[in-house]
Order: C-alpha cells, then structure tokens, then sequence
C-alpha cells in the first residue's frame, strides 16, 4: 500500500488554503439562485402571462445540460468575447484581468437558480389555495398576501429540498478546477504535481469536502427543527 | 479569426460526436445494472443489521453522499493502482483502460445513491405489511417479493428517474480522466480544429434530449402506476 501520510497532510493544508475560494464558489450562486429562483418561482406559480411559459421551458431544458459542459461553453466564450464585448461598452478591463472564478460563478449560479427555483415552486405548489382567498379576503393586496402569507409557511416546506441544493452545489463546485479555477481539488493537488502523490492529493481533498457536508447537514438539522417549531412534525 | 459559430462545422461535427454516445451508454447501464445489486446488498444490510458490515455501509454512504463525484473519480483512478500494484506487483495503469475506471466510480457511487433510495422506500412500506404477509404463513422472501417490492417500485420510482439523471449528467466528467465519451470527443474535435464551439453545443443538445427523454419516461410510467391513487397535485 502506497500512502503517504507526509503527503496527505501536506495536500491537505494547501486544501484547506483555497477553501474560501469554494466557500465563494458556493454562497454567491446560493444567494443569486435563492433570489431569482423564487422570482421566478412565484412568476410560474402565479402565471404571470408569457413570462412563466418562457421561464418553465428555460428550467426545464437548462436542468437537462452537465454543469462541466456548461461551463466549458461559457469559459471559451467568455475567453474569445468577453474584450469585443468591453470595447463595446468602452470598459477598459481585458479577459485577462478578470478572474476567471466568475465565469465559474456565473455557471453555477445559472444551475442553482434552476434548482432552486424548482424547489421552490415545489413548495408554493404545497401551500393550499385557500390561504391566498384568506389574504384577499381580509383586504390585502396580492404582494402582500405572498410576503406576509405564503413565503412565510413556503420557507419550511423547502428547507430540506433546499439543504440537498447546497450540498449539490458544493459538490458540484468541484468541476470548476476543469477550467482552472483554484478550489479545494485544485489546491490539494498543487503539491501533488512535484511530489506525484496524486491519489493523497484527491483524498486530502475529499476528506475536506465530507467534513463540510456532514457540517452542512448538521446545520440543516438545527435549522429544520428551528423552523418547524410551529408545525408538527413527528420526524423531527 | 473566423465566425465563432458555423452551422456547417456543427453539422460537419455530428456524424463524428454521435459514436461516442454508446461510451456515455455503457457507463450509464454499467453503474445503473451493478449498481442496483450493489444497493440491494447494502439495504440488506441495513435492515438485518449484520454486525461489522452495517456501520460500514454507513460509513460509506455517507462517502459518496458527501464527496464531490469528480473527487471520487480521481480517487479511483490513482487509488486503485497506488494500492493494489504494490501488493501484487501488478501494473493497472497500463493494463486497465481508463473507461475501467469510470465504470468502478460510477457503480461505487450508485450504489450508495441507490442504496440510499432503496432503504427509504422499503422503510416507507408500514412494518405492519410484513407482519401481515407473515401471519398468513409466507415466508421472509415471498412477503418481501409480493407484498413489499410491488409498493416498493411505486415509491422509488420518482428519485430514481431524477437519480438517472443526474447520473446521465455526471457520465460528462469521465473526459477529465481522459476517457473519451461524447464530451471529450467534442473536446479532441477542438483541438483540431481549433472551432470547439459548435461541438459543445451538440453535446448540449445530446444532453437535453436525454434528459428530457427520461423524465417524459419517468412521468409516464409514474402516470401508469398510480393505479386510481389520487396523485398529488
């Protein structure tokens, strides 16, 4: 057995180094899908005239497309486009300033809007009509009905879909190291490369990630039970 | 530089991507076929509790659960010689193919995903349907085959359409160990041809329908299996 544990720990340290460049891969598409993921859930479920059609086809065929494809389509285009598209708008920045971590922010933020919003629509569809005949009943508007009634009893019933998201997403912030973004695989292999212990490297680096994700399912826990407080939830 | 998009290259571009289809199939039916008993092993278990092997499995669901698939890949692929040539004098990396590799990451990791589908819907079936089958005098097998799978398949049925999925997807990864299926044809096209989009975006599409196919799959099978059951709407 070939394992060294010098290595091991030397993969992971650089690993633990380039963490915040995946704690960034991961929050900012988490922020950008939970925002206009419910916006367009609520524009599906409310059927705003042609935007929830255009909306329900985008969803559904982006779901269809590999997150690493994806992001090889926007890294070439953004490698060959991105200085027309600065000289147009007369910025002065080259693609070569731009870091590339945001084309690998903006392929995960397009994947987790989708995700999100499908779990999202989820739990508005779960949410009975009748609370919104209640809302207008009493005299509230239609936004204010949906930010004082059905997002409140929403935000349980898609925490745990939710949960699963995330954890998608950190996994699947992985693949960015294909363009060469830095995160966590990339980082613990860094050492790899001069000392050739690729398989210590890999392991440093999913040992980082399982320690997140049982850390994210940990939280997950806390905030379920935080939040059902006032549902009955014999699981809980 | 020329147009960064040509329809005569993207359709110059399909009769050379769509042979490769069949390595992304075989992958995909590899994992899912092993991967089934894989998971039917671990369920069992689970749910006899034998001694050693229960903790184990947990242990190792929540491996592959937790872990990045890429990650596990990569592991694979430089774990199993790192470990195994020493110990017999073998040579793996020459006398496997990397698609050997992707075949034993993508059963590995199903097996825990399935496992997991699997164990929540055998617990999902009230214990009371075991008990009645075997109050009737069947034994642990034929309560298991008739009464437990048939409810079984109807609740597994939705996480593993969208599990087939995703695991459709995930098969695009096998090009980063330099296995080459329908993406990292697409990528061997760019390099030389040096006009990479056009076969990214059969890919795409390739991807698209698949999906597509299987949930309209799943759905209708779904539709089949609800036998007067009020679905939920």
């Amino acid at each position: 057995m070939n394992f060294n544990t010098a290595h091991f720990f030397e993969s992971f340290l650089y690993g633990i180094k380039y963490f915040p460049n995946t704690l960034r891969l991961v929050f900012i598409p988490l922020a950008i899908g939970l925002i206009l993921g419910t916006v367009i859930a609520l524009a599906r479920v409310y059927k705003v005239p042609v935007l929830c059609k255009l909306l329900g086809i985008f969803v559904t065929v982006y779901q269809g497309v590999p997150i690493v494809v994806a992001l090889m389509i926007y890294n070439l285009v953004f490698m060959l486009k991105f200085n027309d598209l600065a000289g147009f708008l007369h910025i002065k920045t080259k693609a070569a300033d731009v870091d590339n971590i945001w084309v690998g922010i903006f392929a995960l933020s397009l994947t987790a809007v989708c995700s999100i919003s499908e779990a999202i629509r989820g739990a508005l569809l779960s949410i009975d009509k009748g609370q919104d005949e209640a809302g207008y009943s009493v005299g509230l508007t239609k936004v204010q009905t949906i930010r004082r009634i059905i997002i409140p009893q929403m935000i349980p019933a898609a925490i745990p879909t939710l949960i699963n998201h995330v954890v998608g997403l950190i996994k699947a912030s992985s693949v960015v190291m294909a363009i060469g973004i830095i995160e966590i695989v990339a980082g613990a292999t860094i050492p790899s490369s001069r000392t050739y212990s690729f398989f210590e490297g890999y392991v440093a680096a999913a040992v980082i990630y399982w320690a997140f994700t049982i850390m994210i399912e940990y939280l997950a826990k806390v905030l379920r039970r935080h939040t059902g407080r006032f549902r009955r939830n014999p699981y809980d | 530089m020329d147009k960064l998009f040509g329809w005569e290259r993207f359709f110059e571009n399909i009769p050379k991507i769509l042979p490769y289809l069949s390595v992304t199939f075989r992958i995909v039916v590899y994992a899912t076929g092993f991967g089934v008993l894989l998971a039917a092993f671990i369920v069992l278990a689970e749910l006899k509790k034998i001694p050693v092997l229960n903790p184990f499995f947990k242990v190792y669901v929540s491996f592959m659960r937790g872990t990045p698939m890429l990650v596990q890949l990569m592991i694979i692929y430089y774990g199993i010689p790192a470990l195994i040539d020493p110990v017999f004098g073998t040579n793996i990396n020459r006398g496997f193919s990397a698609v050997t590799f992707a075949y034993i990451t993508f059963i590995l990791n199903q097996g825990a995903f399935l496992s997991a589908i699997f164990y929540g819907a055998i617990t999902s079936i009230p214990y009371g349907q075991t008990e009645a089958g075997f109050s009737v005098g069947l034994t642990e097998l034929q309560t298991f085959r008739r009464i437990l799978l048939p409810q079984m398949v109807r609740i597994a049925l939705p996480p593993f359409g969208s599990d087939l999925v995703g695991l459709f997807q995930n098969s695009s990864l096998v090009f980063l160990i330099g296995v080459t299926d329908i993406m990292g044809r697409a990528k061997s096209i760019g390099a030389a041809t040096k006009h990479v989009l056009e076969a990214y975006v059969f890919v795409v599409i390739i991807y698209i329908v698949i999906s597509l196919t299987i949930r309209l799959l799943f759905y209708y099978l779904n539709t089949k299996l609800e036998y007067g059951r009020e679905g939920v709407k």
